[in-house]
């Protein structure tokens, strides 16, 4: 691994769901790096392909699921290489790493991973420390007894009072607050160089979610390991991560470091996530919920997949489709896949007729005067 | 775990009382005087009368079931009328040879019913699978006694291989035994005389089994924690035989006891197709010749062995799932 390589380095991972109704590209050539010690997150509503892109990275893709293209480089590994064949045909390349060795060197070793769920990830019929000291043991190469008193150490870390006592108890004795720092434990315990974590703090209440929040931060400082971290939930974001990939259909359509997605919003749909975001200031019935349905993956718009849902649409949008792009090079690059930003995509945005979406629905009247000509 | 399993055993009493009077108020009903049986067609009306008084039966409903519900508690089934002999003396008699018949025939069905349905959920949609899949299917819609009967025509009238009755028990006395002159003779005879009967018997609960286990283990393998375990580099092997076993054989377990209770029924049937002198073909008996005391007294017996089997399920659910027993400590 050259000086200059990130941690890790996805580029173009293409993912497919091979079902009876078509082919759904779940994740479309999707590219970002993580740096090392860096919070990266993937944002995005539910069916956006966040989750599908993490288990990509660890090829932990399920039936009917595919990794169907593009590279995912890690450490100087190659755990995800397709190359053209003669007869044209992609195939994997020599050097990606084998199933075993994905197994043996890669999962919990080098990359762990903390699910959504706390109450399903943890197997109802064997203690809470069982589970943690067997992932010690495979990941780390220690025998038992160092094992387990490596567990109680990482229990006590992740603040659950009396990990000696509780070592012995099984999952459902504990809240899902509680379970979700044993997953933390069990993910920061095999001492792994990146934790991908998806959606971990979802179905925690706002309370608990803080708290665990709180403690990934503590923790990561510490430990300096690098996060993924896969959330639908701007707020998150905003509280944890350091650059951030906002996924639509699949794709990445907007890349920045937090502070430049929040205040100097490049892409529509990261507008609108954001207004999503509950504000202490606005009432429940306030929010602006994103207008429309996600469309399937199976047959996603032409042009730009976010047109039909999109206030500032106009006719190009429905023919020309922007891969993302850096739109502000100043400081990290800033990356969007808006055809509205003319200097970069030039396609003509501003001279095409608009697609009348907002009359649709309520949209936020400044963004739309704002796209009537400011930009141009 | 100790106050789970006295819970669960103070709470079969009153079903295994319930069990008690609803058979005795259904022996009561059925029609025909056993009194004509043991006396034949037309008796002296003094006949009639002594063995009515013998028995209790010129005694009100209401009398003769708390006396017979006084024996029971006492361990008394009554007398079979057709035998002259104590019911309880009769089922001991009997019970070896079905409880040897129900072990053999579960021992046969669970070890093949569970590597088989493991590796189909392993090797879903593949060959194995298939295959595995259609012989559950013919096992479970097949009639055992017709399996029976098949077998004694290939096996004992073609081939002349497999004895088509009895059953010998292994620890008879080798003296008692024809052809038999060692310990190994017998359980060489005892074996050939069990295999036809236990594939007759088995074959149902096999292939219910290797359905649920099969289903059991994909549905575990889809869990979120079997998906941690693999994202953590646990290998298949221990995923499959660790992980994902254990939670799987839940619905196993419920069906097996519910197998159990099923298999008393073919057992009726397998012990009439091999002619062998069990508890069912006891229970025949004693309906045909209106032997109620016997019919009580098996019936009883038998709803025992259901309770029995209930508690089984339900301690082994406790054993493997530690959420069952939870709230019973303090
Ligand atoms: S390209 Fe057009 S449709 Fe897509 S986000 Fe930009 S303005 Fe909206």
């Amino acid at each position: 691994m050259s000086a200059d390589e990130p941690l890790l380095e996805v580029r173009d991972l293409k993912t497919q769901f091979f079902t009876a109704e078509g082919t759904v590209r779940a994740v479309d050539g999707v590219s970002f790096t993580v740096e090392e010690g860096e919070i990266v997150g993937i944002v995005g509503e539910s069916g956006a392909g966040k989750s599908v892109a993490a288990s990509s990275i660890l090829r932990l893709v399920e039936d009917p699921g595919e990794i169907v293209g593009g590279e995912v480089r890690f450490k100087g590994e190659t755990l995800v290489g397709f190359e053209e064949g003669p007869d044209g045909e992609l195939r994997e390349r020599d050097e990606m790493l084998s199933n075993g060795e994905m197994r043996g060197r890669i999962r919990g070793r080098e990359i762990a991973i903390i699910f959504q769920d706390p109450m399903e990830s943890l197997n109802p019929v064997f203690t809470v420390g069982g589970q943690l000291q067997e992932f010690i043991e495979i990941n780390r190469d220690l025998g038992g007894e160092e094992a387990e008193q490596e567990a109680i150490d990482m229990l006590r870390e992740v603040g659950i009072p009396e990990p000696e006592a509780r070592y012995d108890d099984y999952p459902h004795q504990f809240s899902g607050g509680m379970r979700q720092r044993v997953l933390i434990a069990m993910a920061l315990a095999c001492e792994p160089s990146l934790i991908i974590a998806d959606e971990p703090t979802t179905a925690l209440d706002v309370t608990v979610e803080g708290q665990i929040l709180d403690l990934v931060e503590d923790l990561q400082a510490k430990y300096e390991t690098s996060f993924i971290w896969v959330t639908h939930d701007m707020g998150v974001v905003a509280e944890i991560c350091d650059r951030v990939n906002v996924m639509y259909l699949g794709e990445v359509i907007e890349q920045a470091e937090v502070k430049d997605l929040f205040y100097d919003t490049k892409h529509p749909y990261t507008g609108a996530l954001l207004d999503s975001i509950p504000r202490p200031d606005e009432t429940v019935e306030e929010l602006n919920p994103i207008e429309g349905v996600m469309p399937e993956a199976i047959n996603p718009p032409s042009g730009c997949r976010f047109h039909p849902r999109c206030p500032h649409a106009r006719e190009v949008c429905i023919e020309v489709h922007p891969e993302n792009r850096v739109v502000d090079g100043d400081g990290t690059p800033h990356r969007g896949a808006c055809l509205r930003h003319e200097e970069t995509f030039m396609a003509g945005y501003w001279g095409s007729d608009p697609l009348g979406n907002e009359t649709q629905g309520e949209t936020d009247p400044e963004l739309t005067t704002d796209g009537g000509g400011s930009d141009e | 775990m100790l106050s789970y399993t006295v819970r669960r055993v103070l709470q079969a009493i009153p079903v295994m009382l319930g069990i008690v009077t609803i058979t005795f108020l259904l022996t009561d009903a059925i029609p025909g005087d056993p009194v004509s049986i043991m006396l034949g067609p037309s008796p002296s009306a003094e006949q009639a009368a002594a063995i009515r008084a013998k028995y209790g039966l010129d005694q009100p409903l209401y009398v003769r079931y708390v006396n017979y519900l006084a024996d029971v508690v006492q361990g008394d089934l009554g007398r079979s009328l057709y035998f002259g002999e104590p019911v309880t003396q009769k089922i001991m008699e009997r019970l070896p040879v079905t409880l040897l018949l129900l072990v053999s025939s579960f021992t046969f069905a669970l070890a093949t019913a569970i590597p088989l349905g493991v590796i189909s959920a392993k090797r879903r949609n593949q060959p194995t699978d298939h295959v595995s899949r259609v012989v559950a299917l013919m096992g479970v819609s097949t009639p055992s006694f017709w399996i029976g009967l098949l077998l004694i025509i290939a096996f004992s009238f073609h081939l002349n291989l497999l004895p088509a009755t009895d059953l010998i028990m292994p620890w008879a006395d080798p003296a008692s035994v024809e052809g038999a002159s060692t310990r190994w003779d017998v359980l060489v005879t005892a074996g050939e005389h069990l295999i036809m009967p236990t594939i007759t018997l088995g074959t149902l609960q096999m292939a219910a089994v290797t359905r649920i286990e099969r289903s059991a283990m994909l549905e575990v393998l889809n869990e979120e924690y079997v998906k941690l375990a693999r994202a953590y580099g646990v290998g298949e092997s221990t995923i499959l035989r660790k992980h994902a076993f254990r939670n799987a054989q839940l619905p196993v377990i419920t069906v097996v006891g519910l197998q159990l209770t099923q298999a008393l029924g073919g057992a009726v049937l397998t012990e009439t197709v091999f002619s062998i002198n069990g508890m069912g073909r006891l229970i025949i008996r004693a309906i045909n010749n209106q032997d109620y005391e016997l019919v009580m007294g098996t019936t009883i017996f038998f709803g025992l062995t259901f309770v029995i089997g209930v508690i089984l399920t339900d301690l082994s659910y406790a054993y493997i799932d530690p959420r069952v027993t939870y709230g019973e400590r303090e």
